[in-house]
């Protein structure tokens, strides 16, 4: 196996590809995403409260509505809907990928709203047909799809494997549906519940060819003197779970000790915040994010072109609301090639993880459908 | 220059005063053992992987991982900027987690992102469905591993699924419905762990074991005359013992978990290499096979040298 380098950046745990020219750098090579086939709307969810609440969700959080699951539908379900539309927009066959890493907070499969064993991941390869990849499961709430990611490129980064798959399917609208029967007023801790929807999103990692663009730089770190401001515990109120949240609290600890931790990826990576194209946060709260990218400017004294934000039609799909966001903006061909953007990972924990990387050819293969 | 095991401790007792054993309680006392064994401060942890299943809680985030990283005072309070952080997750693959897990860190360790690597894993009742108790005992345990440039390390790993018996072994939570007059605040149900094992489970994995374990070797160009050491998963009762038997291992080449610690589940790894540390025997060993089979049917397998690299 190659030595490859690493660094530790500060607080972060970091991999950094490899200079222009090195054939073991990393590239997101595709991404799919399986939205479930019903809607519900931010007015109509609120119309089904147990109590009357006075909250106006959508203001609050510019979520105009969400995807929820039909009959039939579940995590496992839009996870293997999300492999196959990413394997479609790939150049790689099933039999390509050589891990594959289940990502879902969520993991309803069958009559179980959350399997435990075997893990989702076996069930998904054999599924898109991926019958020798090594796979195992990881739980890193909100997080989970962009850890997967970090694991991959450093697998692929150090060239044990060629090309990998994440993928994760959120069938989490239930904490919605048992936080609605509970909720009373704004304060309530359930909050941030009313805001999820479901989706599945899949992404597949590979190595650049030839010392093309791809991921400059990822990086992970875990806060953890703030790891019990959110809580997911099955629910006693109907099947599924409920999230308990300090919203405010987390908000503000995060966008605190995000700014310097942006700050230092984009030193690491020798750009300037400017100089992103795009920047896809963690989908909260419309507001959230405007608040957070305000700290952004006034701490780094630039804003990126682009903040994406696309609450109005999927609320919080949870782990997969980045992939979500980048998969809506490559098939309306609004990332270009050449475009440098910037995943920002915030969850419970709290996790924070960023991705930085510059768009390759892979646009092409999108945006057919519009 | 490889991965080196540093510690590893695994215990069922959650700390002093014994107690109630939750995952993360028996996980947290698991830590802080072997941080004391090595000599280690939590702080100097980069990577923190939970490869625990079952919690009393079944809490679904965040992960367990970031909750004992602040239990151990693994980097805490302190500004994002020019410190030492640890990221933490958990890492799910059953009995084969702990495995997984190695795997994982011994990839960041050989990139030098990480110095120090934890696993941790821990088990308890997970509030079952119905009468009966958890096939396994509370447990915990944790590993930490480290980079050494005088030694081979963990050289080589291989996975094995075999789907043909994914339906012997499944569990999950399933909703169930309080009937009757229900009282004004009163839960209207519960979420209940269900844990399904079909006949035949126990000797499928024996089987799936010994075939991973040949094609391994035989991979590796390795006869089974020259692993020193076979450190299998206890993944049930019996099972370490018709595993030597098939791979023609001699019972003083085979690492056994204490009594006290028998029924171990996602901890069978650790409780295994703990023992065989306290013996003696890892440390003369030159080739140490780590073995786990599970759900799935999972078979995970890492080869660990003691050799100069």
């Amino acid at each position: 196996m190659s030595e490859t380098r690493g660094t530790q950046p500060g607080h972060w745990l970091a991999l950094e590809s490899p200079g222009s020219g090195d054939s073991s750098g990393c590239r997101i090579e595709s991404v799919g995403v399986k939205l479930p086939s019903g809607t519900l709307t931010t007015r109509n969810l609120m119309d089904r409260t147990s109590h009357r609440t006075g909250i106006q969700l959508e203001r609050l959080t510019g979520i105009h509505e969400r995807h929820v699951v039909g009959p039939g539908e579940t995590s496992l379900t839009l996870a293997v809907g999300a492999a196959r539309d990413c394997l479609a927009h790939s150049q790689h066959q099933p039999a390509d990928i050589e891990m594959l890493i289940s990502t879902s907070i969520t993991r309803s499969k069958g009559t179980s709203w959350q399997s435990f064993e075997p893990p989702l991941s076996l069930y998904l390869k054999q599924a898109i047909g991926a019958t020798r990849a090594v796979n195992f499961d990881i739980s890193n709430a909100c997080a989970g799809m962009l850890t997967g990611v970090f694991v991959l490129q450093d697998f692929i980064t150090r060239g044990e494997i060629g090309c990998g798959m994440v993928v994760s399917g959120e069938y989490i609208s239930h904490l919605s549906r048992n936080a609605a029967k509970q909720i009373r007023s704004l304060y309530s801790k359930q909050l941030a519940s009313l805001t999820l929807g479901d989706a599945g999103a899949a992404v597949i990692v590979e190595r650049a060819p030839g010392g093309g663009p791809g991921i400059d730089v990822i990086g992970f770190t875990t806060l953890a003197e703030h790891s019990r401001l959110c809580l997911a515990f099955p629910s006693t109120v109907g099947p599924g779970a409920q999230m308990y949240t300090k919203s405010r609290t987390l908000q503000k600890a995060a966008i605190a000790d995000m700014a310097p931790l942006v700050a230092e990826v984009i030193g690491e990576a020798g750009i300037d915040l400017a100089d992103i194209d795009y920047l896809i946060p963690h989908q909260t709260s419309a507001r959230a994010i405007h608040q957070a990218t305000q700290e952004f400017a006034r701490r780094l004294g630039a804003r990126p072109k682009h903040v994406v934000v696309n609450l109005e039609e999927y609320g919080n799909t949870s782990s997969t609301t980045l992939f979500v966001a980048l998969h809506k903006y490559l098939e309306e061909r609004r990332i270009r090639k050449g475009d440098r953007v910037m995943l920002l990972a915030i969850a419970s924990g709290i996790e924070i993880g960023i991705a930085l990387f510059t768009v390759d050819d892979q646009v092409e293969r999108y945006g057919h459908a519009h | 220059m490889g991965t080196r095991i540093d510690a590893a401790s695994a215990l069922a007792l959650a700390g002093p005063g014994h107690r109630k054993p939750t995952a993360r309680r028996l996980a947290d006392a698991a830590a802080r053992t072997c941080l004391e064994r090595s000599g280690r401060e939590a702080g100097d942890i980069d990577m923190l992987i939970n490869a625990g299943v079952y919690r009393e809680d079944n809490i679904g985030e965040p992960a367990l991982a970031a909750l004992i990283q602040q239990d151990i005072g693994a980097n805490l309070g302190q500004r994002p900027v020019g410190g030492h952080g640890t990221f933490s997750f958990d890492l799910m693959n059953g009995t084969c987690g702990v495995l997984s897990a190695i795997r994982v860190e011994a990839g960041f360790l050989r990139s030098g992102v990480i110095r120090l690597g934890a696993i941790v894993t821990s088990d308890v009742d997970p509030e079952l469905a119905g009468p009966g108790t958890a096939p396994f005992r509370p447990v915990g345990g944790a590993m930490l591993l480290d980079w050494d440039d005088s030694l081979a390390g963990f050289t080589d790993f291989g996975a094995e699924t075999f789907p043909e018996y994914e339906d012997l072994f499944a569990s999950g939570l399933i909703w169930r419905e309080h009937h009757g007059p229900r009282a004004p605040g009163r839960a209207a149900g519960r979420n209940q762990m269900v844990i399904d094992e079909k006949p035949g489970y126990q000797a499928r994995l024996v089987d799936c074991a010994v075939e991973a374990t040949h094609r391994f070797l035989r991979r590796l160009e390795m006869g089974m005359d020259e692993v020193d050491l076979l450190v299998p998963a206890p993944s049930s009762p019996g099972f370490v013992d018709a595993l030597r038997l098939r791979l023609g291992v001699p019972g003083d080449r085979v690492a056994y978990v204490t009594e006290d610690l028998e029924g171990a589940y996602t901890t069978g790894p650790i409780a295994a290499l703990q023992a065989a540390t306290k013996s003696g025997r890892l440390g003369e060993a030159r080739n140490t096979l780590m073995l786990a089979a599970g759900a799935g049917v999972t078979v995970v397998l890492a080869l660990y040298r003691q050799t100069p690299p």
